[in-house]
């Protein structure tokens, strides 16, 4: 059958929709009916059951701070994504506990996705209360005068910026908060 | 537009239709915009490069850092050099395959304008931080929308000159272009539309698909139809086998689309889907074999061809490429491979060699090819555009198997958590350095190609191109 596109475009433009739309529909559509934990927000009470804790919307200032997150593309060289190999758990871990492998349920409030696809510097999927802000403020304004070796850009006019500055750090300290797996929550404010 | 049957000539029946004057005003002006932008972005694509060696350059201006200069280097080799370029060279072979003229080229020089107006809204944009925030789409709403129009501008003016064609049967290449025209617009509007209305995981999942198939259903296809059209040009060989493009084209056409997830494998994304983005991974390998064997058997006993020719030089290495990185794509895919190579600097590598290994060596070829008959000059120089391929593949090579090592380093650390990740990061210093002068040479490629055409479209004939 597939014979006529040979002579007919109108076939071959037929045949190259239906295709298209198979594979397109089952891949984007489907998965999302079929796993609900796709747009169910985090939550769960039992410690049996891993992880207790529950994922709490972004407050218009952790949004702001999302914002520049996004315009100045932090997410082309950070993931934020702990997958399920044994070394991300460890790098993203604390004190010598693992972090617990990242799921769909605690990116439900994410708008846009910042999971990323490249890991120039480390991922930021568990990063929320390592650091403090004055550590953030002396990083963002040049980060080799914490981290010898890094190749992250300063961003002097964030840190001058006190709304900015702060909306930022206020975000990034959310991240990979929703499950409470450190020994004795210590989390920096 | 209704399919007009009568009056064609059908296939075999020996008969021939009367030689035609084609216009070209829209293939020229897709071109000279490509090509202008091909240069400027490498300017671009040099100063992201250089960034990784010397980190504070340029540090004190905002619109100017890596973050900002990123998606202007991704859309512009995308969206202002390879697809004008892939567009200009469809305005060329469409009307010869269909032996009639294009369709409108009042149209087509409108959509070339509205092109240059979505480049230039690009450049302006990203640099001051508009950025959406999703890899390949990251244009602001109101640059999405023109690209939508002009996109449809144009499938409607090749439509209907396929549909107004004098040959029944239609040539591989028609098929790989209207299967582009028809993709690139889903594809499209699922990157830049539908993921508007979804969330995370979700919105993830939307955005790979559109991503994956940015280059999957729109670069390979057009890329191939190119590929097709000017390997048996160029080297005056008719293509080894039409069954066996056809079973690579709809092999494409039904596989291709089902991969987007496997750029989530180990990630938060559900598992039976990273199995099924897996498999399809995996069935990639039968459309591009078909097409890279068809390619190959066509250039038996005529290899000897590629000494004299530059754009079967590009053509033929060009292949070679697709053939590698469309290997390197289904073992990436697969877990173990998956676990190592993934978010390492091995990806660059990948995705460099094939849109600009692959798709923009074939674009280089045909322009090379087609350049010459559409103004009706003389090449400015074959020497030079012998230059600007080795320069390319010399560059293109070093910049590939650097980051290949450098990322199989990387991600081998990376699965040792004892080394500190900034260990990791200061061992990539003399891959990233290497990567630079690489990128060097590549944008001296890029010079010298610039260069060439527009001496030759300005009409600078030297005697070295009359001797050569």
């Amino acid at each position: 059958m597939l014979r006529k596109a040979d002579t007919s475009a109108t076939w071959a433009i037929a045949f190259s929709t239906v295709f298209f739309f198979i594979g397109g529909l089952l891949t984007t559509v489907a998965p999302p009916m079929i796993d609900k934990t796709w747009s169910k927000p985090f939550e769960n009470n039992d410690p049996s059951k891993g992880p207790t804790g529950k994922l709490v919307n972004y407050t218009p200032q952790q949004l702001k701070g999302r914002a520049i997150y996004v315009r100045e593309g932090c997410w082309y060289c950070h993931t934020q994504q702990t997958r399920t190999l044994l070394s991300d758990t460890i790098r993203s871990g604390w004190k010598g506990v693992r972090s617990p492998v990242s799921t769909p349920d605690e990116f439900v409030y994410d708008y846009p996705h910042m999971f990323g696809t490249k890991r120039t510097g480390p991922d930021l999927s568990r990063v929320g209360g390592k650091y403090d802000t004055q550590w953030h403020r002396t990083h963002f304004r040049n980060p080799r005068d914490l981290v010898q070796g890094s190749i992250m850009p300063p961003f002097p006019w964030i840190v001058e910026d006190k709304e900015e500055f702060e909306s930022l750090v206020a975000y990034i300290q959310t991240l990979g908060r929703a499950k409470n797996w450190r020994p004795d929550n210590d989390y920096e404010k | 537009m209704p399919e007009q049957t009568s009056g064609r000539v059908a296939l075999g029946a020996g008969g021939t239709v009367p030689a035609i004057e084609h216009c070209d005003t829209t293939a020229k002006w897709f071109m000279i915009s490509s090509v202008s932008y091909f240069f400027i972005v490498g300017i671009i694509a040099l100063t992201i490069a250089a960034k990784f060696c010397w980190p504070s350059l340029l540090g004190s201006v905002q619109y100017l850092t890596y973050g900002r200069l990123r998606p202007l280097h991704v859309n512009g080799m995308l969206f202002g050099w390879l697809l004008p370029a892939d567009m200009a060279l469809t305005f060329f072979i469409v009307p010869r395959l269909c032996a009639v003229k294009l369709y409108s080229e009042k149209l087509g020089v409108a959509t070339a304008v509205l092109w240059n107006i979505i480049v230039l809204g690009a450049v302006v944009t990203l640099p001051l931080g508009m950025n959406q925030g999703l890899e390949y789409a990251e244009l602001p709403m109101g640059l999405d929308i023109l690209v939508v129009i002009a996109w449809l501008m144009f499938s409607y003016n090749i439509f209907a000159t396929i549909f107004a064609r004098k040959y029944e049967a239609m040539y591989v290449s028609l098929w790989y272009i209207m299967g582009t025209l028809v993709w690139t617009a889903f594809v499209y509007l699922t990157g830049n539309f539908a993921v508007l209305f979804a969330t995370g995981t979700n919105q993830a999942n939307l955005n790979w698909m559109y991503v994956h198939n940015a280059v999957g259903l729109i670069f390979t296809p057009v890329g191939l139809a190119i590929a097709y059209y000017y390997i048996p040009k160029s080297s005056n060989t008719p293509i080894y086998s039409h069954r066996l493009s056809m079973i690579g084209f709809w092999a494409l056409a039904f596989v291709y689309v089902w991969t987007g997830a496997h750029h989530m494998i180990h990630g938060p994304i559900s598992q039976w889907l990273q199995t099924i983005s897996i498999a399809f991974s995996v069935m990639l390998l039968i459309p591009v074999w078909a097409a890279v064997y068809n390619f190959f058997a066509t250039m038996k006993g005529q290899w000897h061809q590629l000494r004299e020719s530059v754009p079967l030089k590009f053509l033929m290495s060009g292949v070679v490429f697709y053939l590698l990185t469309c290997f390197q794509g289904p073992m990436h895919s697969l877990r173990s491979v998956n676990a190592i190579v993934s978010k390492t600097d091995w990806i660059p590598g990948h995705a460099h060699m094939a849109l600009l290994g692959a798709f923009s060596f074939f674009a280089i070829a045909g322009i090379y090819f087609t350049l010459p008959r559409l103004f009706q000059r003389k090449l400015f120089s074959e020497v030079l555009a012998n230059w600007s391929y080795w320069f390319l593949m010399i560059g293109g090579l070093g910049f590939f198997v650097t980051l290949w090592l450098g990322g199989f380093w990387q991600g081998w650390q990376w699965n040792n958590p004892a080394i500190p990740f900034i260990d990791t990061v200061k061992a990539l210093q003399p891959i990233w350095l290497v990567r630079f002068f690489s990128g060097v040479l590549m944008f001296a490629g890029i010079v010298s190609f610039v260069y060439n055409v527009m001496a030759t479209i300005l009409g600078q004939a030297r005697d070295e191109a009359q001797t050569v």
